[in-house]
């Protein structure tokens, strides 16, 4: 069973529509990419599954549980996180009690018995598994962008996901930084089973750690596949990566 | 059935005068994002102008008309953008409400300045064509006024309507509230039209305020005028702030239920004209209950340029004990009424302090404050005190009571307001503040209620006696004084306990980005609702206390525009600090009082030039609005750049020491009666004020003369007064981030011109 599937989703804003049939699924463990030139709806969609956006029809499954018209909150208690493409962290607290106080929401909403965690410990824990550890004590407004997409990141996994939506994480990124991101994607998805989906325009990214890759344009997915696929899709390359040479 | 028609009639045209005015609220609300809480000042400014202009000096109508209308009502509302509002992109919705209601206090203050309310003859406002012009339809008697309002009304309606969906700047200032940089981009001039809709605005304002006044027909209030026309809030919000067609459908509403109560309600009911004006109030609260759920907006600007800085918990119980120490001290050097005054400004202090809590640290906004602190005196008044006359004392239950009260009528307000943004609150609970004001404080009539006869509000003052808490009884001036200090200062640590605790930050959290904690699982609307109830409580608690002090209150104690007031004065003291409150307090309830006194003292004393003190007197009521206005350029307040200043201080010891040996000596010169109370006031203000700065002045100097060092030269003139060093440009890599964005960081090379790198 999938962990994640969207069932013909569309979102209208007033007569524009932002997303029109969209279907696609995640798998545990995995790391689907989501591009396209920008307007496309990508984030449009993250909002959709995230519950941010209500959607004018189609329907979404968590788990195979249907979610569609479940609150944030509620979704985000049965295993979903998110990224976001702007900036949203806790701008009056530092970067280790963003990702603490992270823990602390959770801990308010799992169940009694049910694994309240010790968010300090669980913060450093994480804090050394992103490589945040220099920046740990500062105020989240000092740090850089690329920096604070990471701590972004390390916030969504203190509540444990099974699937995690990441908005653009590499962009603000040095290239010695995104490498190492990658890395860590892939150490999630591998070792956590951690179902990850990325909207993002570095391509160098995408296609190095995406099993999967969906293309949407126009609020249309038009193409789906591996890497290989979706490079070489005519399609594609008229939509949004441009003639090959001037890929990457 | 002719009383119904004649009642419809003049509900449709007051729903007509609303209309005007709520749709002046949408004008400019949809092209600058801010509430205009001052709309009511300006219709109530505008109106009083007219009167000026055509009964004060007897100008002909079309005259006045034109120039309240025509000129000076689009001018302030111009002036108002170019030099406040404007200053207010990039702040949070809280520096936009009070900045706004700071300029309806002010126009407020402005008003009663102008146009003394006590003056001999009361000041009436005719009809159009008077009051005798009258044309009879269907049998009905109606003015020309009304005639002339409501076709007014529907012009207005269809010309805005027109104005936004079929014209190329009615397009492009829906536009500019979505977003301004990219309307700009596309060659749209934002800030001009947001300039236009804004005297556009104070036009529908004016319009509404001269239409309504005679509509009324009492005599001119300037209090009562501005509430007037807030009434026109729930038109706006029935629209959204957004739709047209729907802000006239509730403003007709608003308009026709008026009149109907009016005529239809049975003659035994003694609560009908209070009824009556809470209406637009009660429909707020109702639009609020049914407006559907707000989108989850994460922050709206990118970085707030508001900062506040929690201090430690051991910072938190050196400033309490310092406090304590501090007034303790005075009071032993106090007259018995400046006692009285230091400890009103101390329980004002503790109402301030329920505001820190929930706009401070959770980002809401509660714009009734003493409102909760009215309810916790009425529950005192009723279940809180024992024994009689002058040997009558509050209970601990009573308090207790009165603060769980407090919280649970907070729980009630909040909770249809919660599901939508921080706006919708705020005007939730000022609905609650006029509700309060217009139908419990004046609630002198004995009913029966659950089979017990009962007043709530006897005689239109309540007598409420000091605490006593088991064997210590704190009746004396004194021993109260150090009661409300002492309670001050532990619910100050408390907050910022708080602050650092887990609830703290998932407080904080909730105010910075709702949709990131929604998505990590949080239920805003929970977590909002506790911190709601505990500021409403402590509210409460200091209304309660505010009540012992004063002795006996009557309804203006808990008036909204004090709260308003209050929350200003808190935001511009700094609403992120307990220290902010306290300011807030003891300004509010201590230093505008002694000014006023010293100033009419002196206006006695000096008689010939009296002119002079006499308008300082009115200037000094207008003070705390201008402070206010003036929050866009600094939204952290006041009390940043003393923490900031102290923190100087604390660096430069030798300084520290001097100002507290100094004040001490006046102390100990005072305490032995050497010195009089008020060249102590004196000498500590020259202290506090003036010693600091001068001595950091040398202090500097000979510092930088001993290392041999050159003070720091300011940025912007870097490469102009010395040359720039590596030290500079790698700064400036940090600053603007380029490794980010793959760029080589400068690198200065040696023997090349020292010029700024493009």
């Amino acid at each position: 069973m999938p962990l994640l599937e969207t069932v013909g989703v569309k979102v209208r804003f007033g007569g524009n529509v932002a997303l029109d049939d969209v279907s696609i699924s995640i798998e545990p463990g995995t790391i689907t990419g989501l591009i396209g030139p920008n307007g496309a709806g990508k984030t449009t969609l993250f909002n959709a599954i995230t519950g941010l956006q209500s959607v004018s029809s189609g329907s979404i499954l968590l788990n195979g549980k249907d979610i569609t018209k479940f609150a944030p909150h509620k979704r985000a208690r049965l295993g979903l996180a998110r990224t976001f493409q702007r900036l949203e962290l806790f701008t009056s607290l530092s970067v280790r009690d963003n990702i603490r106080v992270a823990g602390e929401i959770r801990n308010r909403w799992k169940s009694i018995g049910g694994g309240r965690m010790d968010a300090t410990a669980e913060a450093d824990r994480i804090i050394d598994l992103v490589g945040l550890r220099d920046v740990a004590d500062r105020e989240v407004g000092e740090i850089p962008t690329g920096k604070a997409r990471v701590v972004e990141l390390a916030r969504a996994l203190m509540i444990q996901p099974n699937l995690l939506l990441l908005d653009e994480p590499a962009s603000g990124q040095t290239e010695d930084e995104t490498e190492q991101f990658g890395k860590l994607l892939r150490t999630l998805a591998a070792e956590g089973g951690l179902g990850i989906c990325l909207v993002e325009h570095d391509m160098d990214l995408v296609m190095n750690v995406c099993e999967t890759i969906h293309v949407l344009e126009f609020g249309r997915i038009i193409s789906s596949g591996s890497a290989e696929h979706v490079r070489s899709d005519p399609l594609v390359i008229d939509a949004y990566l441009g003639a090959p040479e001037s890929v990457g | 059935m002719q009383q119904f028609v004649q009642y419809t009639i003049l509900g449709l045209v007051l729903g007509g005068v609303y209309f005007i005015a709520a749709s002046g609220l949408v004008v400019t609300y949809t092209t600058s994002g801010i509430f205009n809480f001052s709309q009511g000042a300006i219709a109530m400014l505008a109106a009083f102008t007219y009167w000026q202009f055509r009964w004060g000096w007897g100008w002909p109508a079309p005259i006045a008309l034109f120039v309240v209308l025509g000129v000076l009502a689009p001018a302030l509302g111009a002036v108002l953008y170019q030099v406040v509002m404007k200053n207010l992109r990039g702040t949070s919705e809280v520096t936009k409400i009070v900045v706004s209601v700071g300029v309806m206090l002010g126009f407020l203050a402005l008003a009663t300045w102008i146009w003394n309310p006590t003056a001999s003859s009361p000041r009436r406002f005719q009809k159009f064509f008077g009051a005798n012009s009258i044309v009879e339809i269907f049998g009905v008697r109606i003015t020309w006024h009304e005639i002339i309002s409501f076709v007014l009304a529907l012009g207005i309606a269809a010309g805005i309507r027109f104005l936004f969906v079929r014209t190329r700047s009615g397009v492009a200032m829906r536009a500019v509230v979505d977003d301004p940089e990219l309307l700009e981009l596309n060659g749209g001039r934002p800030e001009r039209l947001a300039t236009i809709s804004w005297a556009g605005g104070a036009f529908l304002a004016a319009l509404a305020g001269i239409l309504i006044t005679p509509i009324t027909g009492s005599s001119m209030s300037a209090n009562a005028l501005t509430l007037l026309v807030i009434d026109a809030f729930a038109a706006a919000m029935f629209g959204r702030l957004k739709s047209l067609p729907r802000t006239f459908i509730g403003a007709i509403v608003l308009g026709l239920t008026n009149y109907y109560v009016v005529a239809y309600s049975p003659s035994s009911w003694t609560w009908t004209s209070a009824f009556r004006q809470s209406i637009p109030m009660i429909m707020l609260f109702i639009i609020l209950i049914i407006l559907p759920q707000d989108r989850l907006r994460g922050a709206t600007v990118l970085r707030t340029r508001e900062r506040f800085q929690m201090p430690t918990m051991r910072t938190a119980w050196i400033a309490a004990l310092v406090l304590i120490v501090v007034v303790f001290s005075l009071q032993t050097i106090m007259q018995p009424s400046p006692m009285k005054t230091l400890a009103y400004g101390m329980t004002l202090a503790i109402i301030a302090l329920s505001l820190v809590l929930l706009t401070g640290l959770a980002g809401e906004i509660n714009l009734a404050a003493l409102s909760f602190g009215a309810i916790g005196t009425i529950v005192v008044f009723h279940f809180g005190t024992t024994g009689t006359g002058l040997d009558s004392r509050m209970t601990l239950w009573g308090i207790i009571l009165a603060s769980l009260v407090c919280a649970l009528v907070g729980a009630v307000v909040a909770l249809p307001a919660l599901r939508l943004r921080g706006l919708y609150l705020a005007l939730a609970t000022m609905a609650f503040g006029v509700f309060v004001s217009k139908m419990v404080l004046s609630e002198g009539n004995p009913r029966r209620l659950f089979g017990r006869d009962f007043t709530i509000f006897p005689g239109g003052t309540l007598r409420i006696p000091r605490p006593q808490v088991g064997p210590v009884d704190f009746n004396s001036d004194k021993a109260f004084l150090t009661l409300v200090t002492v309670l001050f200062a532990l619910l100050a640590i408390g907050l910022v306990a708080i602050r650092h605790s887990g609830y703290g930050r998932r407080l904080a959290a909730m105010k910075d980005s709702p949709a990131a904690c929604a998505t990590l699982g949080m239920s805003v609307v929970r977590l909002k609702l506790s911190v709601f109830m505990l500021s409403a409580a402590v509210a409460g608690l200091g209304g309660v206390l505010m009540s012992a002090q004063l002795g006996a209150v009557s309804a203006e104690r808990f008036d909204i525009f004090l709260s308003l007031s209050l929350l200003m004065v808190t935001v511009v003291g700094g609403i992120g600090y307990a220290s902010g409150a306290l300011m807030a307090g003891l300004f509010l309830g201590c230093s505008l009082i002694a000014m006023t006194n010293t100033l009419t003292k002196l206006n006695v004393d000096y008689a010939s030039i009296q002119a002079i003190f006499a308008f300082m007197i009115s200037a000094v009521t207008v003070l705390p609005a201008t402070i206010g206005i003036t929050m866009g350029k600094n939204p952290s307040g006041a009390v940043t750049d003393i923490v900031k200043g102290l923190n100087d201080m604390k660096q430069a010891k030798p300084l520290m020491f001097t100002v507290i040996g100094l004040e001490v000596g006046f102390w100990l010169l005072t305490a032995t009666d050497v010195l009089t109370n008020w060249n102590f006031v004196i000498l500590t203000a020259v202290n506090l004020f003036l010693v600091p700065p001068i001595g950091g002045a040398i202090m500097k100097k000979r510092a930088f003369a001993k290392f041999g060092i050159l003070p720091p030269t300011p940025a912007e003139f870097i490469g102009i007064d010395r040359p720039y060093t590596q030290g500079d440009l790698d700064e400036m890599e940090i600053v603007l981030g380029l490794d980010a964005l793959g760029v080589a960081a400068p690198v200065l090379h040696e023997g090349e011109p020292a010029h700024a790198p493009a």
